[in-house]
């Protein structure tokens, strides 16, 4: 119960968004969990966070060719 | 050689000290840059002005946080400043938490290529997704999930409170999973 309430989904996936990767101990979360447990649709949502984090991360781009050397030269350092 | 013992040769004016700080740092700082404006031209030049702005103020320096945290500061502020100089359009406005978390379909993610990171239509919906967010919000996200910096870090590199760093990272979070969602039901 939120505010003498039920648990809603929307409430669900505000807490994922908010304490993603961090511990559920407190009652709010034991409830958040329990609900998280039963409910397919807040799993889904769940793992679709933590895929939408894991393509940010792998995204990279290498620094280009000669990027170095046109560094060390604008700051006038030299290898 | 020891970081600790680079940065002081550094500033005594050490050249070679500098250009070994400089290899070691300048590709997360490209990366970091290119994640922020997602135009590769524009991640050379701010990775410039970051080591140009480093090699000023090094002496100032302090040790009291790590110098990766202390040049992400400064990448941070160089990407704030040309975000700022384009006055690129207004970016979607994500402080309704009611429209970030109603879910009217779930798309199937499953669809997603997220394994293959050289696939270019899921670069397109990376980039299109994260170009909509304000550059403080992107900041926070990508200091905090994709570049690992605890909470504590990326509020002092962001120079923001740590309620302000949570609430602006879970609205970050919610909005770019709802852009993708959409984007994978087109």
């Amino acid at each position: 119960m939120i505010n003498g309430k039920k648990i809603r989904c929307q409430d669900v996936m505000q807490h994922i968004c908010e304490n993603l990767g961090t511990e559920l101990n407190s009652s709010k979360c034991k409830e958040i969990k329990e609900h998280l447990e039963a409910c397919p649709n807040c799993q889904n949502y769940y793992k679709s966070v933590e895929i939408t984090i894991d393509c940010y991360r792998k995204y990279n781009v290498e620094l280009p060719p000669d990027a170095h050397e046109r560094l060390i030269d604008f700051l006038g350092l030299e290898d | 050689m020891e970081e600790t013992e680079l940065i002081e040769k550094a500033k005594s004016g050490d050249k070679k000290a500098l250009s070994e700080i400089v290899k070691r740092y300048e590709q997360t700082i490209y990366n970091f840059s290119f994640k922020i404006c997602r135009d590769k031209n524009k991640a050379e030049q701010i990775m410039q002005e970051t080591f140009y702005s480093m090699v000023k103020s090094l002496h100032q320096f302090d040790h009291n946080s790590k110098l990766s945290t202390w040049l992400y500061r400064i990448v941070s502020n160089h990407c704030l400043m040309m975000a700022r100089k384009l006055k690129s359009r207004p970016f979607v406005s994500i402080d309704d938490d009611d429209s970030l978390f109603e879910e009217k379909f779930t798309a199937d993610w499953s669809s997603l290529p997220y394994k293959n990171t050289e696939n270019e239509e899921l670069k397109r919906i990376l980039d299109k997704a994260i170009q909509k967010l304000a550059p403080e919000y992107r900041m926070v996200f990508l200091l905090r999930d994709v570049e690992g910096l605890s909470t504590e870090e990326a509020a002092q590199v962001t120079d923001i409170s740590i309620a302000a760093l949570k609430s602006r990272l879970h609205r970050a979070r919610a909005f770019l999973r709802k852009e993708i969602n959409e984007a994978l039901n087109k």
